[in-house]
C-alpha cells in the first residue's frame, strides 16, 4: 500500500518536472489513436474528412480525457490552492492602498498580541535554560484546613525535614535538589554590596546538570553537617563584576554577611539559577544557619517551617500523572504530622515564576492584558473585515461572473480565504517582527527604570517556538475571522440581478452588506470604548494615586534602613550600634528628628500579629490579626502624626519596651465604638499593653486604602536589632545623603545602608499602576486610531455610493444641510448604537478594576464624560469629511458618475 | 474531486482495467492495439468509448501495473506502449480469478430463477 503510494508520488514528482512533455505525450497519445482509428475507417471506405469526425466520435471527450490524466498525473489540489495563492497575491499587488491599510490594522492587532505573549511566555512559561529541561519539574505544597505553619518566604514552599522525606522516599526522581530561594547577603567589598543567592541542597548543579566552568561544583560531603563547610560557587556575573574574572579565585575566601566562604567554583557564564532574581553565589543548604544569624527561626530543623523550593529531575519515561500519584503517597504519610490539616501538590515543568502564587499572579495579570490585546485585534478584524466587503461589492459583477460560468461557490470561498489568509499572514508576520523586536526594547526600558526597591529581573524574551506558534495560530484565526463572513456575503450574489445592475450594486446584496459593516462599525465602536474608559479609568486612579494624602509626612524625610542581623550583631550590640548612630545623625546640620521605626512608611513588607481586643473578628471572639510597627516616640513628631486622644510613648517606656500602646482612630472606632480607649488594655501574646494614646489614622501600611485599624508599639531593647532609622532635615536630600552614609560609616565601617527619601517609597505602590496605565493608554490609543480608520472607511464608502443620489437630491433643490444630515446620520447611528453599548459593558466591568487598582472609582464622572465626546467628535469628524467630499461633487458629474 | 469522477462508458471500471490487463497480457501494445483487441476478441458486443481507455491505462500506470515506453509503430509513428509488469501479471491472475467466481456464481442464480 505504501510502497504503491510512494511509488505514484515518485512518479508524479517526475511528470511535474517536465509538465510540458507530459501535455506533449497526451496530445501525442491521443493524435496517434485518432489518426490509426481514421485511417482504419477511410481503408473501409468513405472521406477522409467522415472518417476523422467518425473516429472522434468514438473517440468521445478528447478534453475530458486529457483533463482526467492530467489530473491523474499531477497535485491537482495542490496546484489549485497555488494557483489560488498567485491570483491572490496578483489581486493585493494590485490594489497596494487597499492592502497597505489592511496589512497595518493586522500588523498592529497581531504585532500587539505576540509582543505581549512573548513577555507572558518569558515571564512565566519559558522553561528553565538548563539541559533535558522538559524533565525538571517544580513541586508545591499546598496546604488546606487550619494550620500553624511558620512561613520564610512563601507558604507553598517546603520544609527541610519535609524535602529530606521526598528525596528519600520517591521512586521517580533521577535526582531531587532543594534550595532557599531570594536569599541575601552582603558581601565584604569595597563598598560593600548586596547579593542575591541561593542556599542550595549539595545535589544542586548535579541534578540541574549545571557543570561549573571553573573549580567543582559541590558534593554530597559538603553537606554533611550545619555549619561546617563554609564553601560558595560564584556566578561569571559576580566572578567578573567583582574580582575582575581573577583566574586564581578558586581556594580564595569571600565574606558573606560577615562570614568567610571558600570559593570553590564558578558557575558558567550565563546560568543564574531559576528564580526570575539572578543568583550570585550558592552556598550549601547546610550553612543556613551561619549565612543567616540571627533569625529567629531553626530552619534545619524546624519540621514545619515553610522555606525551601523543590525542584526534580524526571527519571526517563516517568510521566508527570506518575509523578503525582508517587508523591501524593508521601504527602499523605506527611499529613499525619498535622491532624486537621493535608497539603495538596502542585507539579508542573520547573519554569521561573513557577510557584504556585507568582503563577497566579503572572496569569491573572496576564490573562487581563490579554483580554485587552484581544480587543484591539478585533477591532483590526472589524476593520478588515470592512474593507474586505466593500471590496467584495466593487468585484460583484466578476464574482458573478464566475459563478454563472460554474464556479463553484466553494471554490470562489476558498479563492476569497486565500486571498484573507495572505493578507493577514503578511500583516502576522510584519507585526511579529516589529512586536519582538520592540517589545524587547519596552521592557529592558521598563526593567531599566523600575523603582529602586525593585530587584534587577532576568528575562528572556526572545520568541521561542511557543511565541512563534502562537503568533502563526493568532494570524491563521484571524484570517479566517475577517475574511469568512465577507466571503460568504460576496458569493451569495443572485445571478440575474447582479449580472444585470450596471455597477449601481444589486439592491438586496447591498443592503444586507449595508447592515453587516453597520454591525461591524457598531462592534469596533463599543470595543474601542470599553479600552478608552478602561485606560481612561486606570489614568484617573493612577492621577488618584498621585496626589493622595497619606496623612503624614514626606517631605525632607530619609528613611535609612540596614539589617543588623545580617552582619552578625546581637542585641547589646545592636543596641549600642542605634545609640552611637542616633547621636551622630542628631547632630548632624539641619537634622532636626531622628526616629526609629521597624517597618518605614509604605515599605513593601508589614508586620502583622494577633491582638487581643474587645469584640474581634477572628478566629476568637476576642482576636483580631491586625497589622502594627515598633516606633520611638520621635517617629510621631517627625512624621507630624496628631494625636486625637490621650499621648505619645515617653523615652522611658521605649528604652524599657513598656507594655503600652497607641492605637489609631480607626481602632478606636472599630473597637470602643466611640467610647474613649485610653486607658483600656489590649492583649498581645503573653503580655497586657495599655493603651495611653490614639494616633490620627496614617496610610504608613498600603497607600490608598480606607483607614484600617493599626497599633503602634514601643521599639524596645529586643527591637533594637530590627529597626531603621528616619531622619528629618532641613537641607537637601542630596546633602544629607552623604553626611548620613559617612555617620553609618563612622559607627560601622563595613555597614551596608540603603538611604532613600521617604517620598520613594510612594513608587512601590504607584509603579504596577503607572505600567498598566501606560499600556491602557497606549492599547486605547490604538483602538481608537483603529476603531477611527474604520468610520472613516465605512464614511467615505457610503459617500461614494450615494454620489449620484446626491446629485439628484441637490439638482432637485435639497438643501446642503439636508443632504450632509442624511449622510451623517446614516454612518453614526451604528457609532451611537455601539458607544452607548461600549459604556454599558465597561460599567460593569470598571467596578472589577476598581477593585484590583489603588485609587481607581468606578464609576468616575470625568472619565465617563470625556471618553465618549472624544470619541464621538473623532468619529463624527471621520465621517463628516468623506460627507463634505461627496457634497462638494458638481451635480452634473454626479448624475454622470459610473 | 474531479480526479476521482471516472467515465468508464458503458463498462464497470473494474471490467475495463481486467479487459486492459488481459489484452496486454499478449503482450506489449499501444493504446489503440488495446481497444482494437477488445473490440476483436469481444466480436464487437462490448462497446468501449475509446477515450475511456486512456485515464484508465494512465491509473494502472501509475499504480505500477503497467509499464510505459515511447516507440515506433507499424505505420512508423511515434507511440507509447504498455506492457505488464510483474505485479501486472499477478493482478492479472487474481483478478481473472475473482471475475471467474463471480461470473459463475451469478450463472448459477440465473439458472436457479
Amino acid at each position: 500500500m505504501i510502497s504503491s503510494w510512494l511509488n505514484r508520488t515518485v512518479l508524479r514528482l517526475k511528470a511535474l518536472k517536465r509538465r510540458r512533455q507530459l501535455d506533449r505525450d497526451l496530445d501525442d497519445e491521443m493524435a496517434f489513436h485518432l489518426a490509426m482509428r481514421a485511417a482504419k475507417l477511410e481503408a473501409l471506405g468513405g472521406d477522409p474528412a467522415a472518417a476523422q469526425h467518425a473516429a472522434r466520435r468514438r473517440f468521445g471527450n478528447i478534453g475530458n480525457v486529457k483533463e482526467q490524466s492530467r489530473a491523474m498525473w499531477t497535485f491537482t489540489a495542490l496546484e489549485s490552492w497555488w494557483t489560488d495563492a498567485r491570483y491572490a497575491g496578483r489581486s493585493l499587488a494590485n490594489n497596494p492602498g487597499f492592502t497597505l491599510v489592511a496589512v497595518l490594522a493586522i500588523a498592529l492587532g497581531i504585532g500587539v498580541n505576540a509582543g505581549i505573549f512573548s513577555i507572558l511566555n518569558g515571564v512565566a512559561l519559558r522553561l528553565l535554560p538548563i539541559p533535558s529541561s522538559r524533565q525538571v519539574v517544580s513541586i508545591d505544597q499546598i496546604f488546606h484546613g487550619k494550620l500553624r505553619r511558620n512561613v520564610h518566604g512563601e507558604t507553598t514552599l517546603v520544609s527541610y525535614s519535609e524535602y529530606l522525606s521526598y528525596r528519600s522516599d520517591n521512586h521517580v526522581f533521577s535526582g531531587l535538589l532543594a534550595y532557599e530561594p531570594f536569599l541575601m547577603a552582603t558581601l565584604a567589598s569595597a563598598p560593600p554590596k548586596q547579593l542575591f543567592g541561593a542556599a542550595a541542597s549539595c545535589n544542586y548543579f548535579a541534578v540541574l546538570q549545571i557543570a561549573p566552568s571553573a573549580g567543582r561544583a559541590f558534593v554530597d560531603s559538603d553537606c554533611a553537617a550545619p555549619g561546617t563547610n563554609a564553601v560558595v560557587v560564584i556566578s561569571d556575573e559576580l566572578w567578573h563584576s567583582s574580582f575582575a574574572a581573577d583566574p586564581a579565585i578558586l581556594g580564595k575566601a569571600i565574606r558573606l554577611n560577615r562570614v568567610a566562604f571558600v570559593v570553590i567554583g564558578v558557575a558558567p557564564p550565563g546560568f543564574t539559577g531559576t528564580e526570575p532574581i539572578p543568583s550570585a553565589f550558592w552556598v550549601p543548604l547546610t550553612m543556613q544557619p551561619s549565612i543567616e544569624p540571627g533569625r529567629e527561626m531553626d530552619a534545619l530543623g524546624d519540621a514545619n517551617l515553610s522555606w525551601l523550593a523543590v525542584l526534580g529531575r524526571l527519571r526517563p519515561g516517568v510521566s508527570l500523572e506518575q509523578t503525582r500519584a508517587d508523591l501524593a503517597v508521601i504527602s499523605a504519610r506527611l499529613d499525619q504530622r498535622h491532624p486537621g490539616a493535608f497539603a495538596s501538590l502542585a507539579i508542573r515543568p520547573a519554569t521561573f515564576l513557577g510557584r504556585q502564587e507568582e503563577q497566579s499572579f503572572v496569569f491573572g495579570i496576564g490573562g487581563i492584558i490579554l483580554a485587552a490585546t484581544s480587543l484591539v485585534l478585533l477591532i483590526a478584524c472589524a476593520n478588515v473585515a470592512n474593507l474586505l466587503l466593500a471590496r467584495a461589492s466593487a468585484r460583484h459583477r466578476e464574482i458573478a461572473l464566475r459563478l454563472s460560468i460554474g464556479a463553484s461557490r466553494w471554490r470562489l470561498i476558498r479563492q476569497l480565504l486565500t486571498e484573507s489568509l495572505l493578507l493577514a499572514l503578511i500583516g502576522g508576520a510584519c507585526g511579529s517582527v516589529i512586536a519582538f523586536w520592540s517589545f524587547q526594547g519596552i521592557s529592558g526600558f521598563l526593567l531599566g527604570h523600575l523603582p529602586r526597591n525593585f530587584p534587577p529581573l532576568a528575562l528572556n524574551l526572545a520568541p521561542d517556538w511557543h511565541v512563534l506558534a502562537y503568533a502563526f495560530v493568532l494570524t491563521v484565526i484571524t484570517g479566517i475571522v475577517f475574511g469568512l463572513v465577507p466571503a460568504l456575503q460576496a458569493t451569495r450574489a443572485e445571478l440575474n440581478t447582479a449580472l444585470k445592475e450596471e455597477g449601481y450594486g444589486a439592491a438586496g446584496a447591498a443592503r444586507r452588506g449595508g447592515r453587516l459593516r453597520n454591525t461591524l462599525v457598531g462592534v469596533q465602536v463599543a470595543v474601542c470604548m470599553i479600552l478608552l474608559l478602561a485606560a481612561a479609568l486606570l489614568m484617573r486612579g493612577l492621577y488618584v494615586a498621585q496626589t493622595v494624602d497619606p496623612g503624614f509626612r514626606m517631605g525632607g524625610v530619609a528613611s535609612i534602613s540596614f539589617d543588623l542581623r545580617s552582619q552578625a550583631y546581637d542585641d547589646k550590640r545592636a543596641a549600642v550600634f542605634q545609640s552611637q548612630l542616633i547621636d551622630r545623625l542628631a547632630s548632624l546640620p539641619g537634622v532636626d528628628g531622628v526616629a526609629q521605626a521597624e517597618h518605614a512608611p509604605l515599605d513593601d513588607s508589614h508586620n502583622q500579629t494577633n491582638f487581643q481586643l474587645p469584640g474581634g473578628h477572628g478566629e476568637r471572639a476576642d482576636v483580631d490579626h491586625l497589622e502594627f510597627d515598633n516606633v520611638s516616640p520621635a517617629f510621631f513628631t517627625i512624621l507630624e502624626i496628631p494625636f486625637v486622644r490621650g499621648r505619645n510613648f515617653t523615652e522611658a517606656e521605649s528604652r524599657s519596651g513598656a507594655n503600652v500602646a497607641v492605637i489609631t482612630e480607626a481602632a478606636a472606632r472599630t473597637y470602643w465604638h466611640g467610647a474613649d480607649p485610653v486607658g483600656q488594655t489590649i492583649g498581645h501574646g503573653k503580655k497586657e499593653l495599655q493603651i495611653v494614646g490614639v494616633a490620627r489614622d496614617a496610610q504608613v501600611a498600603r497607600l490608598g486604602q480606607h483607614p484600617r485599624p493599626y497599633i503602634y508599639l514601643p521599639a524596645g531593647p529586643e527591637h533594637q536589632i530590627l529597626v531603621q532609622l528616619l531622619v528629618h532635615s532641613a537641607v537637601p536630600f542630596r546633602q544629607t545623603e552623604t553626611a548620613i552614609r559617612s555617620a553609618v560609616h563612622m559607627v560601622d565601617p563595613d555597614m551596608p545602608v540603603d538611604i532613600a527619601p521617604l517620598a520613594d517609597n510612594l513608587e512601590i505602590w504607584r509603579t504596577p499602576s503607572r505600567i498598566v496605565a501606560a499600556l491602557s493608554a497606549a492599547l486605547g490609543a490604538l483602538a481608537l486610531v483603529l476603531a477611527i480608520t474604520g468610520v472613516y472607511g465605512v464614511a467615505s464608502y457610503a459617500s461614494s455610493r450615494r454620489i449620484r443620489e446626491i446629485g439628484i437630491r441637490v439638482a432637485l433643490g435639497a438643501g446642503s444641510r439636508d443632504v450632509m444630515g442624511l449622510l451623517l446620520r446614516q454612518v453614526m447611528r451604528p457609532v451611537i448604537v455601539g458607544a452607548v453599548v461600549g459604556m454599558v459593558v465597561c460599567a460593569a466591568v470598571s467596578s472589577v478594576l476598581s477593585a484590583m487598582l489603588f485609587g481607581l472609582r468606578s464609576y468616575d464622572p470625568l472619565a465617563f464624560l470625556a471618553v465618549p465626546v472624544l470619541l464621538l467628535g473623532v468619529a463624527l469628524l471621520a465621517s463628516y469629511l468623506p460627507a463634505r467630499r461627496a457634497m462638494r461633487v458638481d451635480p452634473i458629474t454626479a448624475l454622470r458618475y459610473e | 474531486m474531479t480526479a476521482k469522477k471516472e467515465n468508464p462508458g458503458d463498462l464497470l471500471q473494474g471490467t475495463l482495467d481486467l479487459l486492459i490487463l488481459k489484452a496486454l497480457g499478449q503482450g506489449s501494445q499501444h493504446g489503440y492495439g488495446v481497444a482494437e483487441w477488445i473490440h476483436a476478441t469481444s466480436e464487437d458486443i462490448l462497446r468501449v468509448e475509446e477515450g475511456a481507455l486512456y485515464p484508465a491505462l494512465h491509473r494502472l500506470e501509475l499504480r505500477g501495473l503497467l509499464a510505459a515506453e515511447w516507440g515506433t509503430s507499424e505505420n512508423n509513428r511515434r507511440a507509447k506502449y504498455y506492457s505488464l509488469t510483474a505485479a501486472g501479471r499477478k493482478e492479472l491472475a487474481q483478478e481473472t480469478e475473482h471475475w471467474r467466481r463471480l461470473s459463475g456464481a451469478v450463472a448459477r442464480i440465473l439458472q436457479t430463477a
